[in-house]
């Protein structure tokens, strides 16, 4: 249910977001009555869950299957040492919790499937794509565009990562940037600061949106790519053949 | 004519191989540029098929699909093989 107002505590809380060049109070009000979705919430994920958390989105909704293992620590923020070997995802919702007591975090301790990955971008007002293969984020890109959820897609590779922020229906989806699923390892190499600094910036963009501040970047993609010092901007086209978004699909749904 | 080259994304390494800038007859056409360029591409490796290809920030597709495109002197190519992780 909406509130209408910020408690004392919350005010406080946010005092240093709130102000001009950052949170207006009726922007932190909105994120107050905003859900997210993020999945996963290894590398990228978990600092982008974080991030949700602490700036005060009101419900954050988290899913990540499987154990830790050794090798996921050189990235994913919200485990530790005494996790390895067992499953991530009730300690890493409950750590979320204790971050900011203003905020409910809803744990999903598997990778969703189609029909679940729908009904939960129509419980959420933005959808934050931090998995690791690219049928998952197709799955994602489908059902925010399905549902006319905003998308922020991240990605990483070494000590790279890409953003691409999708307003459904009237920005390129994923699909139109990568019509055919590219090819990609399972066990692809990362550094983890590239990964808390995507997800950190594909929080950001979150926040933006949910909040009404500043200006989104819905329909381009932004490449970051430490390992070269370089940063590119593509401001991307939709494709009228797009089979998940195109004006061929649109037609197809609502005849 | 000269053309900027920006090659980034997964396996930005085989960028090392790559001239950051392009000679080129005037008038070439980006599929010059990337026939050019996958030829100065590490033995073994290629452009892969679906590469982002956009020129001075405009999306124009991918290597295996893209709008034709007349490049111009001074123009960026910018080319980013697609990155997931997680």
């Amino acid at each position: 249910m909406a509130v209408n107002e910020l408690s004392p505590d919350e005010l406080a809380r946010y005092a240093r977001q709130l102000g001009p060049g950052v949170l207006s109070p009726k922007g932190q009000l909105r994120l107050k009555n905003s859900a997210a979705l993020v999945t996963r919430t290894g590398g990228m994920g978990g600092p982008a869950a974080l991030s949700l958390v602490t700036a005060g989105v009101g419900r954050v909704i988290v899913a990540h299957g499987g154990p830790m293992i050794s090798p996921d620590l050189n990235r994913q923020i919200l485990g530790c040492e005494q996790l390895v070997g067992g499953p991530r995802m009730p300690a890493f919702a409950e750590y979320l919790r204790t971050m900011n007591r203003f905020v409910a975090v809803e744990g999903i301790d598997h990778e969703p499937d189609d029909q679940e990955a729908l009904e939960l971008v129509r419980r959420v007002d933005v959808v934050l794509s931090c998995a690791p293969t690219f049928d998952e984020r197709y799955r994602l890109n489908r059902a925010a565009v399905a549902a006319g959820v905003p998308l922020i897609d991240a990605a990483q590779w070494g000590i790279s990562g890409t953003l691409v922020a999708v307003d459904p229906g009237r920005t390129a989806c994923l699909e139109c940037v990568y019509p055919e699923e590219p090819e990609f390892e399972k066990d692809f190499p990362v550094v983890g600061a590239i990964s808390s600094a995507i997800g950190a910036l594909a929080a950001l963009e979150a926040i933006k949106i949910l909040s009404g501040t500043g200006r989104p970047m819905f329909g381009r993609l932004w490449m970051i790519d430490a390992y070269q010092g370089i940063s590119s901007i593509v401001e991307l086209q939709r494709r009228a053949d797009c089979p998940c978004c195109g004006a061929a699909r649109a037609a197809t749904t609502t005849s | 004519m000269q053309v900027r080259v920006v090659f980034s994304g997964r396996s930005y390494d085989a960028a090392k191989s790559l001239p950051g800038s392009l000679a080129l007859p005037d008038g070439a056409a980006v599929d010059e540029a990337l026939r050019v360029l996958a030829e100065l591409m590490p033995e073994g490796r290629s452009l892969p098929k679906s590469c982002l290809v956009a020129v001075c920030g405009a999306h124009l597709g991918t290597v295996g699909s893209h709008r034709a495109h007349v490049l111009r002197d001074g123009d960026e190519l910018v080319l980013i093989a697609p990155v997931a992780g997680g």
